[in-house]
């Protein structure tokens, strides 16, 4: 019999040999990291139907949540980053025919990266490229070993790929520069860098001056030495890649260090760069939006000319109070967002489109369940590594794909 | 001097950074109103020394506070080998979420992994509560 793989939605891996098999009444899922097969078990508590929490029709919540975007002057689109590419299309339409401001999570964590990506400004490659043939691998302000379980395992360390058959025994160097001794900065045993918080624009700013030729000083104690030594492992590479976490983006004001380092390396070697993603689709998002209007986030579709700027970001109009209403999609920003910003949803009519309850469903007026796209349905999404993948479906479900609620919801309208 | 050293339970001033933890996020996947999640997120990891300065020991409750909001939380002592004096470590999510400043100067970005807070001993009996 042919083997059925699936693809794991649990994060922005996208892990495509997921096998699911029955055991005893049980479906046992292999190959999934322990946070896959939680996304793709069914979750504790399903999220249920409700009007001003009240059990309803998926009929009568539509209604609703078309009214209360109908009646709003300035509505806020949220979410999307656990959304299929069809759902993300449907629901920057909906945006625009309710002249509505869109954002999603990558507003506060990977944006400047992704968006470097898209405008050329940053060189970046693919993990099957990682795979195949990257020998000097830096993993910056990130933890793939908790955020991404399989990274290593799959693509960036372990793996003996086409260009690196010794694995990481003998052909790759894997290096960690961090604030804190992380799971993956034990892997990397000598070659983990630590650093203080917020110093990684100047650490970035020293490995460029060590890279062109000059002695490379910090004010925070690592030795010329130290960081002489590293440019030259990162000067040597084959194929070097810096996988930036969010440690690399909170602590810097805006990419520059990073885009003359990389450029520095360009010079000597072929380095790329690659954000880790998180949720499964949130760089699907980036890409329709960039697409569709030029950015990939902090858009408001009020007025004739399309706004954009972090006068639009979730963050900013929800802490302004610029919103009047809320459809949050596949998201909990009451989970995520500093509490003092996410409490103003609670001031305004807010919908909630999720398979499974959340912070933010509990203080909802209206509340949809949706399928879990790749589990529940089919759709497709774009990898960490901007790749498109094609989900399928693993097992049945009477729940509706997001897509088709913000479908009906425009239909309402 | 202050009048802390005379206290068996002073208030101390910390730094929080965040982190991501695959067991956090595996429980946070399949309920986030379970005694699991709030187990593996209301929690904050210390530096041995720092637990002993505040005068607490493995699973004491501490109530942390700035001007973004307070919460109430376990400690535990830090795993990390290496000591951190003044650092201490919260898995991301609502309760050190509750801590991070909505001052952005505009950016859109708030300060997630660099938060500055004051710690003591809590009174509460239970962590803070989000349901």
């Amino acid at each position: 019999m042919e083997r059925e793989y699936h693809v794991c939605t649990g994060c922005a891996l996208l892990c495509d040999d997921i096998e699911l098999r029955e055991e005893e009444n049980k479906t046992i899922i292999d190959s999934a990291c322990r946070k896959g097969v939680a996304w793709i078990k069914n979750c504790q508590h399903p999220l249920e139907c409700t009007v001003d929490a009240k059990d309803a029709t998926s009929q009568d919540a539509i209604e609703k949540a078309a009214e209360i975007l109908k009646s709003a002057k300035n509505p806020l689109i949220f979410g999307m980053g656990n959304s299929s590419l069809k759902a993300q299309e449907k629901a920057i339409e909906l945006a625009k025919k309710s002249n509505a401001c869109i954002d999603d999570t990558s507003s506060f964590c990977q944006g400047p990266f992704v968006e470097a990506i898209l405008n050329d400004k940053i060189k970046s490659c693919t993990l099957d490229e990682v795979r195949d043939k990257a020998d000097v691998i830096v993993y910056w302000g990130c933890d793939p070993s908790n955020s991404h379980p399989r990274h290593l395992s799959k693509y960036s360390y372990f793996p003996r790929g086409r260009m690196r058959q010794r694995g990481w025994e003998e052909d790759r160097t894997a290096i960690a520069i961090d604030v804190r001794k992380s799971d993956t900065a034990i892997i990397c045993e000598d070659n983990f860098y630590r650093i203080p918080p917020k110093a990684d624009a100047e650490f970035a700013r020293a490995l460029t001056e060590a890279l062109s030729g000059k002695v490379p000083k910090v004010t925070f104690g690592m030795k010329p030495k130290e960081i002489l030594e590293l440019a030259n492992v990162l000067k040597k590479a084959e194929f070097g890649v810096i996988f930036a976490g969010l440690g690399l983006v909170y602590s810097m004001h805006d990419l520059s260090p990073m885009e003359d380092l990389l450029e520095a390396l360009n010079k000597k070697t072929d380095f790329h760069l690659m954000p880790m993603v998180g949720q499964y689709n949130m760089r699907g998002f980036n890409h329709t939006l960039f697409d569709q209007t030029g950015y990939i986030n902090r858009v408001s579709f009020d007025g004739e000319d399309i706004g954009h700027g972090p006068q639009y970001s979730v963050v900013e109009v929800l802490k302004e109070k610029r919103v009047d209403a809320a459809l949050i999609i596949g998201s909990d920003p009451l989970s995520s967002l500093p509490g003092s910003i996410a409490a103003n949803l609670k001031e305004i009519p807010t919908i909630v489109i999720d398979p499974c309850k959340t912070f933010t469903s509990q203080i909802a007026n209206v509340t949809i369940p949706s399928a879990v796209t790749g589990v529940e349905c089919k759709g497709e999404a774009i990898r960490m590594d901007g790749v498109k993948v094609e989900l399928t479906q693993m097992r049945k479900s009477d729940k509706m794909a997001d897509a088709d609620i913000i479908e009906k919801i425009m239909e309402a309208i | 001097m202050g009048f802390d050293q005379f206290l068996s339970s002073p208030e101390m001033e910390i730094l929080i950074i965040t982190h991501r933890d695959i067991f956090q996020s595996a429980a946070n996947s399949d309920s986030r109103f379970s005694d699991d999640y709030a187990n593996l997120t209301a929690i904050i990891r210390l530096d041995k020394q720092d637990m002993k300065k505040a005068g607490l020991k493995e699973g004491n409750l501490v109530t942390i506070e700035n001007s973004a909001g307070k919460v109430v939380v376990k400690a535990l002592q830090s795993t990390y080998e290496e000591p951190h004096p003044g650092t201490a470590y919260m898995v991301n999510g609502p309760w050190v979420n509750a801590l991070v400043s909505a001052e952005t100067s505009g950016t859109g970005v708030p300060a997630f992994k660099y938060i500055e807070a004051k710690m003591k001993k809590s009174k509460e009996s239970s962590i803070t509560s989000f349901e």
